[in-house]
This record gives C-alpha cells, sequence and structure tokens, in this order.
C-alpha cells in the first residue's frame, strides 16, 4: 500500500520535474550511452548483484562515518528503506534497461534522500565509495584483460552518472519546492489594501518589491479599487528599503494602472536617502504626486475628497460656548 | 457594429459594450466629431466597462477623439476601465496621457462637471 502509494508520489514528480521518455533519452545522449555499453554492461552484471549487499553496505558504511550525515541516519526505518531502494538501484543498473520506469526508481530514492536531509556532498561521496569497491572488483575479474575491464566498467559509470545527473536534480528540486512554498506564503502575506475613508484606500508596501511581486501588488490594488470604488489611494513606502530604477518603474506602472480606473495616487514615506539617491539616479518620477509621511499623504487625501477632519473638542467648543 | 452615442444635457455619452474593429473606432471618432458641433456639448463620456481588451490602435482613437474634442472645446473623461484592462495596458505603455479618467459612468459625470465649472463656461448662467 505504501509502495503503491509511494510509486506515484513519484510519478508526479516526474510529472512536476517533465522527465518524460524523450526526456529519459536526451539525457541518455548527454552521458553517451551505446548499445555497445548495455553488451558491457551485462558482462559484468553478475559480480554486482552478487555482491550488491556487500556495496549496499559500503554506501551506507561511508555515511555512518561521517559526521555530517549521522543525524540524517537517526531513523532506523527511513535507513532500511533506503538501504532497500538502493539495493534494487544496483540490480537495476546492471539490468540493461533504463527507461522510465528506470528513471522513477531513482526519483523515489532521491525524494527518500531529500527528506532524510541527505545534501549533494554526503550523496556524491558515499557514491563514489561505492563505484570504486564495484571498480576494484571487476578489475580483478579482468586482471588478465584490463582494457577490458575499464571499457565494462566506464560503461556501468555512464550509468552511474545518468542517476547522479537525477538524484542531484531532485534534490535541487525539493529544496526549491521549499523556497516556492515559502515565497507564496509572503507573497499571501505581505500586500494588505486596507480602506481607511469612503473611498480612500491605503497600500503600505514593506520589504523588497520584484517584478513578481510588484505585478501581485499592482493586481490586488486594482482589484481593491474596483471593490471599494476608491478615488484615491495613500501609497506607503516607508518599508522599502532600497528604490533602484526597477522598482521606480514598477511604482510608476502600478500609479499609472490605478489612474486609468480614475484613481489618483499618492505616494508617501520616501526617505531622505531613497529621495537623494533616486535624485543621483536621475530617476524621473515627477509624474508621481509626492508627499513627505504618511500623515501628509493622509491629509492630502482628505482634501481631495473633501473631507475635513475636526477635532471634538475644537468643533463643539463654541455652540456651547455661546449657550 | 457601430456604437450609439446618446446626449444628456452638455454632455455626450457612448457606452462601448463589445470590442471594436478599427474601422468601428475611426467610425465612431468621426462621429463624435460631428456631434460635438450640432450638439454645442461641453463633455464627453466614454463607457469601457463592458471591455475587456483594449489595444494599442483603440488606445491612439480614444486620445484622438479626446483632442478633437478639446480643440472643440469639450472634455473627455474615459470610465470603466477593468482592473485587468488597466494592468494589461499599462504593461504595453499605454496609459492614455492627458485624459481624465474616472471610475464609473456617475463619477466620470461629476468630474466633467467640476472640470467644466472650472473651465468657468456653464453655459446655463
Amino acid at each position: 500500500m505504501t509502495d503503491h502509494l509511494q510509486l506515484s508520489a513519484s510519478r508526479t514528480l516526474m510529472q512536476e520535474m517533465g522527465l518524460t521518455d524523450a526526456a529519459i533519452e536526451r539525457r541518455k545522449r548527454i552521458v553517451g550511452l551505446e548499445p555497445a555499453d548495455l553488451e558491457r554492461i551485462a558482462r559484468i552484471k553478475g559480480l554486482v548483484t552478487e555482491h550488491a549487499e556487500d556495496y549496499v553496505t559500503t554506501f551506507f558504511d561511508h555515511l555512518h562515518g561521517l559526521d555530517d550525515a549521522r543525524p540524517m541516519l537517526a531513523s532506523r526505518a527511513v535507513v532500511d528503506r533506503a538501504r532497500q531502494l538502493k539495493r534494487e538501484h544496483l540490480m537495476a543498473m546492471v539490468n540493461g534497461d533504463y527507461g522510465i520506469a528506470y528513471a522513477e526508481q531513482r526519483l523515489e530514492l532521491g525524494a527518500l534522500y531529500a527528506r532524510m536531509g541527505l545534501d549533494t556532498r554526503l550523496f556524491l561521496g558515499a557514491f563514489h565509495q561505492l563505484l570504486r569497491h564495484i571498480g576494484s572488483a571487476v578489475m580483478k575479474q579482468f586482471e588478465r584483460a584490463p582494457a577490458d575491464g575499464f571499457e565494462c566498467f566506464m560503461a556501468l559509470k555512464k550509468i552511474a552518472f545518468f542517476d547522479i545527473a537525477l538524484i542531484v536534480d531532485i534534490l535541487v528540486f525539493e529544496r526549491e519546492r521549499v523556497i516556492r512554498q515559502q515565497q507564496e506564503a509572503i507573497r499571501e502575506l505581505s500586500t494588505p489594501v486596507l480602506q481607511i475613508r469612503e473611498r480612500l484606500l491605503l497600500l503600505p508596501i514593506i520589504g523588497v518589491v520584484d517584478t513578481q511581486r510588484a505585478r501581485f501588488i499592482t493586481e490586488s490594488l486594482l482589484r481593491a479599487i474596483r471593490a471599494n470604488r476608491a478615488r484615491v489611494v495613500v501609497m506607503d513606502v516607508t518599508g522599502v528599503v532600497t528604490i533602484d530604477s526597477k522598482v521606480a518603474n514598477h511604482f510608476l506602472q502600478t500609479v499609472a494602472a490605478a489612474r486609468l480606473m480614475g484613481a489618483t495616487v499618492i505616494v508617501t514615506g520616501l526617505s531622505s536617502d531613497v529621495a537623494q539617491s533616486l535624485v543621483t539616479l536621475g530617476i524621473e518620477l515627477s509624474t508621481l504626486n509626492t508627499v513627505g509621511d504618511l500623515q501628509g499623504g493622509l491629509e492630502e487625501a482628505e482634501q481631495i475628497l473633501g473631507y475635513r477632519v475636526l477635532a471634538r473638542d475644537a468643533g463643539v467648543a463654541s455652540p456651547r460656548g455661546a449657550e | 457594429m457601430s456604437v450609439p452615442i446618446l446626449k444628456q444635457a452638455d454632455v455626450l455619452i457612448a457606452s462601448i459594450q463589445a470590442a471594436l474593429s478599427d474601422r468601428d473606432l475611426v467610425e465612431l471618432r468621426d462621429h463624435f466629431a460631428d456631434q460635438i458641433g450640432r450638439h454645442r456639448s461641453l463633455g464627453v463620456v466614454i463607457d469601457l466597462t463592458a471591455l475587456d481588451v483594449l489595444d494599442s490602435f483603440a488606445t491612439r482613437t480614444l486620445e484622438s477623439i479626446a483632442n478633437a474634442a478639446r480643440l472643440r472645446g469639450a472634455n473627455t473623461v474615459v470610465v470603466g476601465i477593468q482592473p485587468d484592462v488597466a494592468f494589461s495596458m499599462v504593461q504595453l505603455g499605454l496609459s492614455l496621457d492627458g485624459i481624465a479618467t474616472a471610475l464609473d459612468l456617475e463619477d466620470g459625470l461629476a468630474e466633467l462637471a467640476k472640470i467644466t465649472k472650472q473651465r468657468g463656461h456653464r453655459r446655463d448662467r
């Protein structure tokens, strides 16, 4: 049952990584695998399958000997599963069939490494130990024809490099997946559009603005303009530490898009450093309606909308005084 | 399809309901130029609420309608540009420079009233 689940998980992963039959063929061409190699591998097949268990032990012994790897080998169940997959890997490596099913097995093992937290360095080190042992066994068998032995081993090495490429790709892919998820989370957290008066929106921008985020900010602002029937937007950039020409350009686009929907944008919170560097860079921001700080921006917005804010005491004082 | 132009007091209103061919756009422009003179209008409102795409030719035509209207003494307000349309226009570098914009027809008419008042030629006085 779990096997079945894991297999379908690695199949989804293959789709995400775009590993099709054609892609696998391309990968084989990249390592230079030829039909002659399959025959060579067949000649050393017995040697590998017979001692597969020893080679697996070599791989994991090497990891056990490394301080860096020890925390990853803490869970007995996971290590047993990894050993089993490694054994299957060795058997499949000399089996002569390197199609999509083979790649799928590699992905499953790679995904397991990623879950264990085994990184590329450790994997490469241990895999090299394993290949070295196979290599010396091959050389022993071909003692009288070392050139043949070398060719056979090199054929196997092509498969090994094919495997390494897959494993490294998946380790990187899994690590990037975490980054992608975090970016998604940050994006969702980071762009509130707040209505603070009838027809007045506040858009506080904090942190780094890249192209993708700028797009997201603009889209959510435009949507909010329509939903709240906003006429004025105060865009506060106090929290944006550096503004270069690219970011400035994004802001200009946001302002232009809001204007197309009939909303006026007031930009506030350009710090003195930012203002100076923008001027030094010669970035043209004269089309922007800027006010020094958020308070000033809100006051200006209220003026445009025709609001007048009165302190209660001041407002009520005179009629009372008249009584 | 041609776009009907409605007269409402001093203002001409055209509501574009479907994507227009280049020919329709040119026709609309000519039609406006003609009607502004005939009705001695002070304002033009072009409503794009129903449009989900606005290309560069349409943008240019809107600009030329606005410029021609200004020469004949009328102010133009474009209203109802949808969020997605606004976004893609900005990406394409189209910004309707020099034309007033408003959220919807109601705001557009209010905006026109304001501009006309500023310019101080309300005819009914």
